[in-house]
Parts: C-alpha cells; structure tokens; sequence
C-alpha cells in the first residue's frame, strides 16, 4: 500500500504539469489580454505592465518560470516581504534558512492581492459550504437509496426516486432564489444571503464561531448544494444494492441463517458502496473547491466565481491557481477513493 | 431496518427542531452592525450599556459581485474603487454629484492665468487643517509625524506625491492618460520619455499652494484636477519613512491596518470579496460642499444584483439597484414601488458603423439604419427602466453638451419614411435590393445586449427590409475585434464619464485616436474607421472656448455631424438607473455613478 502511495504521489506531479500546460496554452491562445480595456491604455503602460509581470517574454520561459515558482520549493536565506511578487503559500524557517513554496503569483485584477491571498480568504468557505452540502448529500442520499431498493416497487421506492428525481431535475440556480425567497426573505428563517464565518480560520479552514451565527447562513446553501448531489448517491446506491441483493453468497447468508440486518449492513451495503464511494471523490473535489451558481445565488464570498471571472479578465496566475487547485484536490480525492476499495473489497491490492 | 427507521426518523425531528430555531431568533430582519473582528475588552466601553436609541447610525449598500479591485488612487479604474476613494480622498476640486458643477475640495479658492507659451496657469488655495488618519481597530485616530509632536497634515507636496506616482510609468495607472490630454509635460512623463518629473506641470509653492500648468485653457482644466486620478496618498506608508521606523507597504498599502486617509470617511474594515466598511472620520472639518458626515459606518456588501435586491427585501440592505426582471414587480408592488426612483446617470449606449466597411461605408445606409431605430418602443417595451431616447452621444447634463429643452430636434430621431428613403436612394445607385444586403452587428456577449440587439434587428427589418445578422463575442475577444481590422459593419458600445465634460464624450471617443476610433501611424486602424479634419478641428476648438452658450451650440454642430451628416454612430439611450431605498433613509442621487454618503442621513425607525 505505501508503495503504492508513493506511486499515485508520483503519477499526480506528471498530472499536474500536464494540467498546468494545457491550461497555459489554452489561456494564452484566447484572443485579448489582462489588460485589454474599453479605453485602450497607453502603449507604453502596456509594455510596463507585460514587463512587470514577464508577459514580455517568450511563452515558454513564462511556463517555465511559473512551474518553477509553484512546484520547485524555494531555500533562501532572506526572510518573506510583503510584496507581491514574493508571497509563497509555504514558508518555513529552519535556523537561518527560509524553506518557501508555491507562489502562484499576484492578480492582475485585484492590484494589492496574490492568488496566495484569495487561496487564503475564499478557499476556506468554499471547503465549508463543499463540506457540509457533501454531508448532507450523503445522509440524505445513502438511506434514500437503501430503502428504496429494500421496499423495490413499494410506495418507499416511488417516494425516494421521485425525490431523487425531483433533486436532479430541479437545478440549484432554481432551488437557490426559491429558498432565498421563501426562508429568507418572506419566512425570514435565515438570513437570505450570506456567510457566517471569517477569516481567521481554525487549522485554515474551519469557522471560529460554530454555533447558530455559522449554521443560519450555511443551511439554506448546503441543502441547496446538497441535494442535486443526494439523489446522484440515492440512484447509484439502489442500483448497485438491488444487483448485490441478487448475488449468490446473500443467498448463502440467507441460507446460513444470518439475521437480516448483518445481511444488509455486512455482506450487501459493503459490497455496494464501491460505485457510490466511486463518485464521491470527484464530488468532493468540485464541491469544495467552489460552486459558482451557488456562491453567486447566496451571496457566498468563496472560490467559485474565481473559476470563471478569472477568464473574463483573462487574469491569468488566478486562472492557473484555480485550475491547479481543483486539479489537485481531484487527484488526491481519487487516491483517497482508491486507498477506501481496499478497505470495502479486501479481494483489491495494490503492491 | 429499525436503525435506519430511528435515523430517519431522527433527522424529520433534527429538522423540525431547526425550524423551531429558525422561527425564534430574530436576528435576520436586524441589519448586521459592524463586524469588527478586532476586539480589545474595555470594561465599561462596549455598545450594550448605551441606551439604544442613539446608537452608531448605521447604513448597508452593496457593491455588486466581486471583491474592489483597489482603493488607490493611482489605479483605480472601476465604480467601486472611484467610491471609496471619493469618500477617504478629497480632490483639490469638487464634482457636486448632482449638478455636475465644479465646487471647492481641499482647495478654498484658485486663480487663473494665461502665461507666455499658452498654456493656462491654475494656482490652488488649500486649506491646512486637514489631517491624516487611520483606523487603528476601535476608533479613527490622526497620524503623526516621525518624532510624534504633531499631526500629519494634508499639504500640496502630498498632492504633487500623488499626481506623480499616478503618472509614474512603473504604476502602469489606466486612467494616467487623462493628465496626458491637459497637464503640460505629463504624457512625456507618463510615456517613459522623460524620468524627471519636474518637466510635468506641478508646482509646489508652499504646504498651502500648488500650482497646475494646463496646456491650453479649458473649462475642464480644474474639473480634472479634482478626479481621483491627482489624490494625494501617504506616501511615508508607501515608500516608508522616519528612518525605516515605518515598514514601506508599496502596493499594499491600501490593505486593512496599513490604510490611510483623510476625507470625510476612512476605511475600517475590508474583508475580501465579502464586505468593506467605511466609517466617519471625525478629524474631517467639513466645509459647504463636503459635510461632517450625520452616518456613523458605511457597510458595502459584495453581491450580485439580483442577491442584494433579496436582501433589500429581507431589510439587511438600506438601498440597492432594482435588477431589470423585477422592475415590474417593484413598480407594481404597493410599498416597493414608493421606495423606487429612477435617476438619469450620465452614460450613453449607441450603435457605431465601421465607415470603412462594405454597405455601411455609404453615409445613407447608416443614416437609415439610426433612424429606423424606434428608440421610445426599445426603452418601452424592452428596457422599461426609464432611459431616454438618445438623439445624440453627450449626454445631456454635462458641461458643454446641448440639451433636449434647448435642442428639441438636434440629431437623430427615429423616422420611418426618412429612413427608407435614404436606403432607397443608396439601393437605386448601387442597383441592390434590401433583402441582398449582407449586414452583422455584433455585441458583447450579455443577455441584455441580445434583447436589444433582437429588437433593433426586427425594427431593420420592419422598416427597411434588410436582414441584419447577430454575431455576439466575449468581451476581451470582442474588444480586441472591434479595435482592429476586422470591426464588424456595426459594433455595440457604451460611455460612462470621467469627467463631467462634453469634451470627455465626443472628443476622447471620436477624435483621431479616440477611444473607440482608434489610429496606427496616422490612420484610422479600429472602431469607426473616422476621418474628416473639420470634426476634429472643431473638437478642439469647442474644448479651449470659453463662452459657455457659444461652446453648448459649437456641440451641438459637432453631435449633428457626428450622429447625422456623417453617421458615425447610431445613438440609442441614455442611461438611468432604478434604485430602491428604505424609506428612512436621507439620499442624494449622483449622476455620476458614486454617492455622496457624507450627505446621506439616516432617521430614526
């Protein structure tokens, strides 16, 4: 297993530059520039600003001296500063000597902050509100699927696949103004939009003041979020647990005389979770990551308008980061997935 | 089975009890106070023994979505940024918010005079008991000087510290260019021809008293000295000071903690892409035209539109833009609709024709297709939001621009007949027909845009008979498309003002290299594709006239050339913009696009 570990790390390094190349091409291949404007800005200011921030140089170099700055972790004797070209996420000091890492390089769009800053400030909100709408998707979905497929063609069946319907067909950018309007503004339940938690965070991510001040804001969200989710992880799981059901060895516990509910929780539920658990990496990574529609319906400062604003002004370290970013919590959510089979199926090994 | 019943079964009564929870508190229809997160414990100091009748007053507006891209003046370029700086920085001069007129700022007075090359000599009177201040996590204090005796007082040097790092070329500063026009030396200086800033026009004479050498004499000399673009700012926070006793900031200076100041207002509070608030600055003296400010703190959200207009609704927010698709609703709706005013803000949305391209090259076709535009049915049924037809590009209410009580019929107008016949008579000389004209507007993806676009297509093709195709682009791509070679026949755009000047719509958009006329090597490269001499005589001469009645009608033959002897563009409306505002709130309504929440109050509810 470490080995393998160590392998999948390996593969994610060959993964992420392949990412980031695509990325920048593509990115640099769109016509206009970060500093295309309606009232076009004098030469010379362009010619300052491509210098200031290497646009001026051959693509390559570019490339190369950005993979240089996030990947390759910097020793150095000099202290951090304040400045915009110097703000590496990573900054450790052994005796005299600095250990920094991953600079992902200032914004071209908001002149006092470093894509480092907006990794800080809105991945954390983003991690929370992905969190708990990843939560929610599977205490709803989970028991939703199982007794639909337990009562198969029961009135329990039609209920939660109509509700799993229900959450897939009905989009967030309908569900979110329907909720902001109904609990937030004509109910006043919660506030209609909204965060509860600010910067700074516990361990960098978690809100300081968990109480009813968080939750009254993340409520509405999360369920919103949730829900198209939940009935993803419903429909996969009566899937796969009406097939397990069917199989051979619950026939042979059945025939042993095992109590039912060792049947279903031991034998079939385990044996039925690798599709389910199969999705749920690649749905952490988006959801935690940032959800644009879902930021923008309630007013949520995270991550998920960076994915496509950055594009708009073609701000290009914050199109990389955000890129990155999402690449890397994908490819480690899939790792996790993978180590998760071997504990679900002992027939799977690695090494 | 029965563990998954009790799960169930569980989360109805976990929800239920939320619900209970929901109803009980009160707190969502309060506005949120200040969010400081700063909090130093003062036994006997804190908000709840006061009596809570006259708490802070406290006022919540929204910024739109997205965090302010900057509060410095030096590169500031968008509405959000412009109004931070308008209430933390005061100019040397004043834009009244809303008549537009040129009023006193940090200068009490300022003389003028013509010197021997030509150029026009203002020298400011400033008032000296301004100081600096800075929010230091509880209350707004004064900054003083590096041995501490004294306060740091606003004086001329910080003004020509501020002109010179905004038009200094390592600022890379968007909006440098608009000194370049007027001040003498500054776009040598700004262009990297010269480093020595003593060449640009700024003088500083004493604290009190600093003088601006203007290349010509213009009405709207002094109404730039006073855009954000010539703010002093700290500079001992920016390139440090008192012998490295204060850490140089650069570009972050404007940060929370290292922000300084000295207008009406000062920035307490900027949390990145979620809120930003503004609070009074008691060390502001106030004068006739800036007030001591009655608002305690100003809280400005960070939301979409059509969020902060919910929010209005649920009470959170004190006064917000109405987002197009509730506009009936708000106008229908018993209270909302006694909240809403429509105020005219000084932007223009128009048509240009490329005049080098196929079929629109020929004057008449543009003519015809400006007036075959029925711009009262657009506003009415399209964009109900109370704009008005456009008959011409400078907006009305600006310095030099004619108006519609003295122009009634100056321009373009909407006029069917007229319109068919000038195609008509370009379709007998060239021997087409309507239906073979091949003819693309393009725009900006929105859908907006598209509605309009849509309904002026449809009106092309009721009255003249062609079929005008739509082809929309991003917007970085569209305006690399039109400011080069291959502008499309027609091309959307729209103008806000920088300056409240005729001269900064007609002359910086149309002149020979103008915003959207653009040149390479003396020719025309982009945009409008424009060339005729006399215009562009004309523009200059109407910017250094004197006589206000006499420039108002050299504009208005300029608009008649511009709109409909040479139809360079097809202007549509002029814009306005619907807000809502609580009933107890005291507002002015700057035309604009910032506020002038000094004047603001809010009453007792």
């Amino acid at each position: 297993m470490g080995r393998f570990i160590v392998r999948r790390l390996l593969y994610m390094i060959v993964v992420i530059l392949v990412v980031s190349f695509i990325t920048f091409g593509l990115m640099h291949a769109i016509p206009g520039g970060p500093f295309s404007r309606e009232k076009a800005l004098p030469a010379e200011t362009i010619r300052i600003l491509n210098e200031r921030y290497h646009l001026d140089e051959l693509l390559w170099k570019q490339y190369v001296s950005y993979v240089y700055a996030v990947l390759i972790p910097h020793v150095t004797t000099t202290p951090p500063t304040t400045s915009l070209q110097d703000d590496f996420m990573v900054n450790a000091q052994i005796g005299s000597v600095w250990f920094r890492w991953m600079n992902f390089g200032p914004s071209f769009k908001s002149r006092s902050r470093t894509v480092n800053d907006i990794f800080r400030d809105n991945l954390p909100i983003s991690a929370q509100l992905g969190t708990m709408a990843l939560i929610i998707a599977i205490v709803i979905g989970l028991p939703l699927g199982i007794l639909a497929a337990l009562k198969q063609n029961t009135v329990w069946d039609y209920l939660g696949m109509g509700l799993a319907i229900f959450g897939v067909s009905v989009p967030v950018i309908v569900l979110g103004p329907i909720f902001v309007w109904v609990f937030g503004v004509a109910l006043k339940w919660f506030p209609p939009v909204g965060w509860g938690a600010q910067p700074p965070y516990i361990l960098g991510f978690l809100p300081s003041n968990i109480g009813w001040d968080f939750f009254k804001y993340a409520i509405m969200p999360s369920i919103a979020l949730g829900l198209g989710s939940s009935a993803v992880i419903a429909r996969l799981t009566r899937a796969t647990l009406l097939q397990t059901v069917r199989e051979d060895y619950i026939r042979t516990a059945r025939a042993k005389g095992l109590p039912e509910r060792a049947i279903i929780v031991r034998h079939a539920l385990k044996n039925s979770m690798i599709p389910v658990v199969t999705i749920l990496g690649p749905l952490f990574a988006a959801l935690v990551t940032g959800t644009f529609v879902t930021e923008l319906m309630f007013g949520i400062p995270g991550m998920g308008k960076y994915f496509v604003t950055s594009i708009t002004n073609r701000d290009y370290p914050v199109i990389m980061g955000t890129i990155l970013l999402y690449a890397v919590f994908l490819v480690v959510a899939n790792l996790l997935v993978d180590i998760t089979y071997a504990f679900l199926d002992p027939r799977i090994r690695y090494d | 089975m029965r563990k998954l019943f009790a799960l169930l079964s569980l989360l109805v009564v976990a929800s239920m009890a939320l619900t209970a929870c929901g109803g009980a508190t009160p707190a969502a229809g309060e506005p949120v106070v200040v969010k400081e997160t700063v909090i130093v414990e003062v036994p006997g100091a804190t908000a709840t023994e006061a009596p809570a009748a006259e708490g802070p007053k406290v006022l919540n507006l929204n910024f739109g979505p997205g965090d302010v891209p900057t509060l410095d003046p030096a590169i500031a370029e968008d509405t959000s940024s412009i109004q931070v700086i308008e209430e933390a920085f005061i100019g040397l001069t004043h834009i009244d918010e809303e008549t537009s007129a040129t009023v006193p700022g940090m200068a009490t007075d300022w003389s003028s005079e013509v010197n021997a090359d030509g150029n026009e000599v203002v020298t400011f009177h400033m008032r000296t008991d301004v100081p600096w201040v800075r929010w230091n996590g509880q209350e707004v204090e004064t900054v003083k000087t590096c041995d501490g005796s004294a306060d740091r007082m606003v004086t001329a040097g910080d003004f020509a510290y501020g002109i010179e790092r905004n038009l200094n070329p390592t600022n890379a500063s968007p909006y440098a260019y608009v000194w370049g026009f007027v001040l003498k030396g500054a776009a040598d200086y700004n262009n990297g021809v010269t480093d020595d800033f003593s060449t640009v026009g700024v003088e500083v004479v004493d604290d009190a008293t600093i003088k601006l050498t203007f290349l010509a004499p213009a009405s709207f000399n002094t109404q730039i000295a006073g855009m954000w673009i010539g703010r002093p700012q700290p500079q001992w926070v920016i390139d440090g000071d008192c012998e490295g006793a204060i850490e140089a900031r650069g570009e972050r200076w404007t940060e929370p903690g290292f922000f300084q100041s000295y207008g009406p207002f000062t920035m307490s509070e900027w949390i990145h892409d979620s809120s930003l608030t503004l609070v009074k600055n008691p060390f502001w003296p106030g004068t006739d035209e800036i007030p001591v400010p009655k608002i305690d703190v100003v809280n400005f959200a960070m939301l979409d539109e059509a969020v902060a207009f919910s929010d209005y609704e649920a009470g959170n927010l004190d006064a917000v833009g109405v987002p197009g698709t509730d506009l009936d609703r708000v106008k229908a709706d018993p209270v909302l609709s006694l909240e809403l005013v429509v105020a005219p803000i000084m932007c223009t949305y128009y048509y240009g024709f490329n005049t080098q391209a196929p079929i629109v090259s020929d004057a008449r076709v543009r003519r015809a297709l400006s007036m075959a535009i029925d711009r009262q049915s657009l506003i009415d049924n399209v964009l109900k939001g109370g704009q008005e037809p456009a008959q011409w590009f400078s907006r009305p209410g600006l310095a030099g621009s004619p108006t519609m009580a003295d122009y009634p019929d100056l321009g373009v107008k909407y006029d069917a007949e007229a319109a068919k016949a000038e195609l008509q008579a370009y379709l007998d000389e060239t021997g087409q027909t309507a239906e073979s004209l091949d003819l693309t507007l393009m725009f900006n993806t929105s859908s907006g845009h598209q509605r309009i676009a849509e309904a002026i297509q449809q009106m092309w093709k009721d009255v003249l008979g062609v079929n005008v195709k739509l082809v929309n682009q991003e917007w970085a791509v569209y305006l690399a498309t039109i400011k080069g070679a291959d502008t499309p026949q027609i091309f959307r755009l729209g103008w806000c003002l920088d300056y409240p000047d005729a001269n900064n719509f007609i002359r910086e958009n149309f002149d020979a290299n103008g915003s959207s006329n653009p040149y390479t090597d003396g020719k025309p490269s982009g945009g409008a594709f424009y060339n005729n001499p006399d215009f562009f005589a004309g523009l200059a001469a109407a910017a250094a006239e004197s006589d206000p009645v006499k420039r108002v009608q050299m504009y208005a033959d300029l608009e008649t050339t511009l709109v409909y002897t040479d139809a360079v563009i097809a202007p549509i409306y002029w814009y306005s913009r619907n807000t809502v505002t609580k009933p107890y709130v005291v507002r002015t309504f700057g035309v604009g696009g910032q506020e002038a929440l000094e004047k603001w109050d809010i009453l007792p509810h």
